[in-house]
């Protein structure tokens, strides 16, 4: 057993507690925020450290650290800078829980970076529950009526989900009366079925996990929640989850279908059949229902709903072949880095935004080019790649993944998908012929803060770099890809 | 040249965009003219990169500047590469883009002086060329098509310029959805060739397309999608509607359009993929029947527009008619010819008669709209009812203006002549059917051409009437005074190099050189004097000469010495003024028929809702289905988060059921 | 009758069925949470039963079962909060009266 293996989440919750202590003595904006960052960076340079090692299993199992899941730690980490970044200009409101607030959002940090590494059933349920129960608290940390309504949506409807998984997971405990995954593939292989209805306890105990997941990554019909808890939560909070939370929950998705239930290959082929009906049907209520939004935070949530169904094009890709397909992980890791990316810095423009104007309704964007030129221009960019267009990272990430489908004989999924791209033009263009084109509200400018400005620029640089050199990321996201345990 | 230059060609204007709305704009709004240095110097630039491109491209064996592919990303296999494709072709349309371009620049100076928005106009028209310069050297159709919606997206920022007039953001949005219609041709086109030979090179679909790999159905539905694409940009019958109004936007704007980028990228297109077209004889049948019929159809129109720019804006939708016809006929000449011609010869026929019409073209059309962007400067107006007499204050707009009416006309030695005239001799030769419509078609546009000319500078002033068009197009900077004057130099100079170029630029091809370049050996007839001469030892070139003077002198009849009265003449065939009045009521129909019948009252009443511009308009017959599903389907958020329970447990136990019966 | 491993099976599935019974159909949240509690001890009974029938010297299910409820404690805890945040701006805990945010 070695703690250098775990060292990115202890310094990250080691750093908790210590903004935590902080707090008690002074709650001063700049030390709370840089001790943070601070932590960050510690925990970066340990997860650089584990890049370059040897995939391995620790503490008997219960963790493996491969660069897969080092990859997601990344995304975690770069998730995590700039929503520290996106709140410092936001926390105005949370003032006399300052340390508070940032102490959950790095806890819950730990739990989805323990998440993306978990390979045991029991730590998959207490990691999750970790970053689960912090983001129940920071969705209602304002405590006014819309975001103790998100909290409380987002607890019930999670716990429901979290009840469902736990639920489903004692059934493949009970069958295979293990909880490691690598063992429970065996045990599943052993019992030698040829098929689904052989044993209804692997039929129910595989679709209530599913079903548990399904609520984290927001698939179709378990992401009605989305919508609600993205408008009432505070707005870092909510670009925080529609990144950070969701690309954990891929990755133990992933760990979970390929590890536990990726053999036989019917077994395989069987989930990935779900998740391509689900994709289908989760990108097109998102991209059809976001077309009917007024609020931005709420257009956004749908928008991160359609994409969450792109992202399971992949996920569906994985094993819907003959043999598992790490292109398709590798696909699925560079599509959620190049996400997180580009849909924290659309949040981080709309927090900027909503500070000056006191508003999320698309409307008041009208004229924005004129008033905020820059923050205009960011968002443009962010929408941009998320709609899928060049030079962005967004059309290399959406070349990617539907490439990768289309390999393992997906073109009609994928075929759907660039429907729903199309779709999507919709209601992202809008925005940005309203913000170019439109009559500003008011002449008024709207300033922003320096460390959104920073958060600004990091995310559309990243998604610029990416856009035109994909090359950097995607060796590493290959690397990811084929490094599972 | 060395390859890495080329890049720059198509980058250096993008890079004059990027400084324009990212420095100058924001930081140098009182120094709008450092806006429009940017964009000259960039154009010029390039246009200085162009003529080296061209010369390399002469001077080497295949006519090729090899420039090597950029791995841009490889993904698992699957790899996108950045390449361009600097052919004959290519090296062509980067001169002439580059170089129209750069002279409309230079006049725009004078024109958009004062314009509130004048350094968003240099910003747009740098990125307007960029784009069309990006189309001609891409060498994929991935990335051409690209570069293709990107000259459409210009385009609609450029014809919507003064959006705040009402007119102006319709003809934008009318020219956005109308050649988008051909686009979504163009991209079935596109991936029909994708599935059939799994790349989207140009060059190796040319190969394949000409060792017969493709064939068929696929060939010709890929040929006619492709077709359907250019058919919008170059504005063909049916799509041909936008073109006229696009003259909403400001006229350096339509002479750009009109001579190099825009439209031209139809015609273009076409020619670089011709080897689809060539060994599919229905669709070079489709090319060169919606060519001619195109351009007879738009010539008749032209007749008796009262608009000067809109008599020039048929005028081109007539002469890409007759580059289609010289590409289907080229095309055709194989099949007509019984097998003497061979195939790969018919390709490099039409292509080289089609781009040398094209070339001529752009210089002519470019120095018209000049022209008429000059008289709306002194005049304030576009009616040519309100002009006359023009020659006495405007000597130097009407003598490059009567230049160009001669070239298009097509009247001896001018360049339109030489390109005209191989248009209709090779038709004659092989589709003769067609040589008459085209016949026709010389004399119209003889007749309309001149029409414009004496009704805006023969004759008295009649006043300058500050119509409609005034309000829109008079700015700060233009001071009207009560008589026309004569344009600033900085519009001026332009014009007297695209007239020199109006008259000179045909002879280029004298001696074959043009077309040999294209890769058609021409029958070569000695030297170029003695073909400036020689041609008329053939009857047909007097046939059309015959045509257009007949068309001039009618012109000359009835508008200048009014020995018939115009308007007598209108009433004796009233019912066929009516129809050419009305435009054969194509804008009715298409209203009538696309939306009212269908948006407004039928399937998606939700149109009402949306408000009338572009990206609503892309989405308005999709789109307002998908939204009202949209509208329908948030209902189903109830804000319950109980509901939402129920959900997950109806879902799961669905999907237990799906498993259930599914395996 | 002996009391097998089905018995506890079927007990569990009829808690599980109770607890959702709660969580979808009962309007106050505090009893809506109780719902979701007894689901999660119904999960807690099956994994414990299996422990003990499946794989009698190993405790991995018991562990799970005590993990399981020290999460459920925390859960409890923040929901209460939020709940009592809910009340003091809105003066009822019924969630069907929670709907500010919707479509």
């Amino acid at each position: 057993m070695n703690l250098w293996l775990l060292a990115p989440e202890l310094s990250l919750f080691f750093t908790a507690v210590v903004v935590l202590l902080l707090g008690l003595a002074s709650s001063r904006r700049g030390i709370v925020i840089g001790v943070s960052l601070l932590g960050v960076l510690v925990s970066f340079v340990f997860a650089a450290f584990l890049w370059s090692g040897t995939p391995q299993a620790t503490f008997n199992g219960m963790l493996s650290v491969d660069q897969f899941a080092v990859f997601f730690k990344f995304i975690v980490l770069a998730a995590l800078v700039l929503v520290i970044l996106a709140s410092a200009d936001y926390d105005y409101k949370v003032e006399q829980v300052r340390a508070e607030y940032f102490t959950l959002i790095l806890i819950s940090a730990v739990g989805l970076m323990l998440l993306s590494s978990a390979r045991e059933l029991i730590t998959i349920y207490v990691s999750l529950e970790m970053s689960s129960i912090s983001l129940y608290v920071l969705a209602g940390f304002l405590r006014d009526r819309r975001s103790s309504e998100a909290g409380l949506k987002y607890l019930l409807l999670g716990s429901v989900a979290s009840a469902t998984l736990l639920y489903g997971m004692s059934f493949v405990y009970g069958l295979t009366g293990k909880t490691e995954l690598g063992q429970i593939a065996s045990a599943i292989q052993s019992l030698s079925l040829s098929g689904l209805l052989d044993n209804p306890a692997l039929l129910l105990g595989l679709v209530l996990v599913a079903g548990g997941f399904g609520f984290k990554i927001s698939s179709f019909p378990f992401q009605m929640w989305v919508p609600d808890v993205y408008e009432g939560a505070p707005t870092p909070i909510t670009g925080y989850l529609s990144v950070a939370s969701k690309a954990a929950g891929f990755a133990a998705v992933m760990r979970i279908f390929y590890d536990a239930f990726g053999a036989p290959s019917w077994l395989g082929q069987n989930w990935g059949l779900l998740f391509a009906g689900l994709s289908i049907a989760t990108m097109t209520v998102g991209n059809i229902v976001a077309t009917a939004q007024a609020n931005i935070k709420r257009m956004m949530a749908y928008s991160s709903i359609a994409q969450a169904g792109y992202i399971m094009v992949g996920l569906a890709a994985v094993s819907m072949g003959q043999s598992v397909a790490p292109a398709a992980r590798s696909a699925l890791a560079f599509f959620l880095a190049s996400y997180t990316l580009t849909n924290m810095g659309a949040f981080v423009a709309i927090i900027a935004f909503s500070n000056k104007t006191n508003s999320d309704l698309i409307v008041d964007y009208s004229g924005m080019g004129r008033r905020a030129p820059l923050l205009a221009l960011g968002l443009t960019l962010c929408l941009v790649s998320l709609l899928g267009l060049p030079p962005t990272a967004g059309l290399i990430a959406k070349v990617y993944i539907f490439n990768a489908a289309v390999q393992q004989g997906l073109l009609w999924l994928v075929i759907v998908a660039v429907l729903n791209t199309v779709v999507s033009a919709y209601y992202y263009l809008r925005v940005v012929k309203l913000m170019w084109l439109g009559n500003p509200v008011s002449e008024e400018p709207v300033p922003s803060s320096a460390a959104l400005r920073t958060a600004l620029f990091l995310a559309c640089a990243g998604i610029l770099l990416l856009g035109i050199v994909p090359d950097l990321l995607v060796r590493l996201s290959e690397t990811a890809g084929h490094s599972l345990l | 040249m060395p390859y890495q230059l080329a890049w720059f060609i198509w980058t250096l204007p993008v890079f004059a965009f990027l400084a324009i709305t990212l420095v100058l704009r924001p930081f140098f709004n009182h120094r709008p003219h450092w806006s429009a240095y940017a964009t000259i110097t960039a154009i010029g630039a390039a246009f200085v990169l162009s003529i080296w491109a061209l010369i390399t491209v002469l001077q080497s064996p295949d006519h090729l500047l090899a420039v090597p592919r950029i791995e841009w990303a490889v993904i698992d296999g699957f790899t996108i590469h950045l390449g361009l494709l600097v052919d004959s072709l290519t090296a062509i349309m980067l001169v002439v883009v580059t170089g129209v371009s750069l002279l409309v620049q230079i006049y725009s100076q004078g024109y958009m002086h004062g314009d509130p928005g004048y350094p968003r106009y240099f910003a747009w028209m740098a990125l307007f060329t960029a784009n069309m310069l990006g189309l001609v050297m891409a060498d994929s159709l991935l990335f051409m098509y690209v570069f293709w919606e990107g000259v459409g997206l210009c385009s609609y920022l450029l014809i919507g310029f003064w959006f705040h007039k009402k007119s102006a953001a319709d003809a934008a949005k009318k020219a956005f959805l109308v050649t988008r219609l051909g686009d979504f041709g163009f991209l079935a086109g596109i991936l029909t060739l994708y599935f059939s030979q799994n790349t989207f090179d140009i060059e190796a679909l040319r190969t394949a397309a000409a060792a017969g790999a493709i064939a068929g159905t696929t060939l010709t539905l890929a040929a006619i999608g492709i077709f359907a694409g250019a058919a919008g940009k170059s504005a063909q019958f049916p799509l041909h509607t936008w073109l006229p109004d696009a003259m909403e936007g400001p006229t350096p704007v339509s002479s750009l359009i009109h001579a190099a980028t825009m439209v031209a990228a139809g015609v273009f297109l076409v020619a670089r993929m011709f080897p689809v077209f060539a060994y599919s004889e229905t669709a070079l049948n489709v090319v060169a029947g919606i060519g001619a019929f195109t351009a007879i159809f738009a010539a008749s129109m032209g007749l008796v527009a009262n608009d000067i720019k809109r008599v020039m804006a048929y005028s081109t939708i007539s002469q890409l008619g007759y580059m289609m016809l010289a590409l289907g006929a080229g095309g055709l000449a194989a099949y007509a010819s019984g097998g003497s011609l061979p195939i790969e010869e018919a390709i490099s026929l039409g292509v080289a008669v089609g781009m040398f019409h094209l070339f001529n073209h752009a210089f002519f059309k470019c120095l018209l709209f000049l022209g008429c962007g000059s008289v709306n400067h002194a005049t304030g107006t576009f009616d040519m009812r309100y002009m006359g007499g023009l020659r006495k204050y405007m000597p130097f707009t009407t003598l490059t203006f009567v230049i160009a009416s001669l070239s298009l006309a097509g009247i001896w030695p001018l360049s339109g002549f030489w390109s005209k005239d191989e248009i209709l001799v090779t038709s004659w030769n092989y589709i003769p059917v067609w040589f008459y419509v085209a016949l026709v078609t010389v004399f119209m546009t003889a007749f309309y051409c001149f029409r414009a000319v004496f009704l805006t500078f023969s004759g008295e002033y009649r006043g300058g009437e500050p119509g409609a068009h005034v309000a829109a197009h008079s700015t700060p900077g233009h001071e009207q005074s009560h008589m026309p004057h004569e344009s600033p130099r900085v519009m001026l100079v332009p014009m007297g190099v695209l007239a020199v170029l109006s008259i000179v630029s045909g002879w280029i091809n004298l001696s074959g050189g043009f077309s040999s370049f294209l890769g058609h050996s021409a029958e070569s007839e000695g030297g170029w004097l003695q073909t400036l001469f020689g041609v008329f030892t053939h009857p047909l070139p007097f046939i059309s000469l015959a045509t257009a003077a007949a068309g001039i002198f009618l012109a000359f009849a009835m508008y200048n010495r009014k020995w018939v009265s115009a308007t007598a003449v209108g009433r004796a065939f009233s019912p066929i003024y009516k129809v050419l009045y009305n435009k054969y009521w194509m804008d009715e129909l298409y209203q009538g028929i696309l939306v009212k019948s269908f948006l407004l009252n039928g399937l998606f009443r939700g149109a009402q809702e949306m408000d009338a511009d572009v990206v609503d308009g892309v989405a308005n017959g999709i789109g307002n289905t998908v939204v009202g599903f949209g509208k329908g389907m948030r209902r189903m958020e109830t804000g319950q988060l109980q509901g939402y329970a129920v959900a997950i447990a109806v879902g799961l136990v669905a999907i237990m059921l799906g498993l259930y019966f599914w395996t | 009758m002996t009391v097998g491993l089905q018995h506890y099976v079927v007990l569990s599935a009829i808690l599980f069925s109770i607890g959702l019974y709660g969580t979808l159909g009962r309007r106050n949240a505090i009893v809506v949470l109780m719902g979701i509690e007894l689901m999660l001890n119904a999960a807690n009974i099956s994994l414990v039963a299996f422990s003990r029938y499946l794989t009698p010297p190993a405790l991995t299910g018991q562990v799970f079962a005590l993990f399981v409820i020290v999460v459920a404690a925390a859960e409890a805890a923040v929901a209460l909060a939020i709940i009592m945040t809910i009340y003091r701006n809105r003066r009822t805990i019924e969630v069907d009266k929670i709907d500010l945010m919707k479509w």
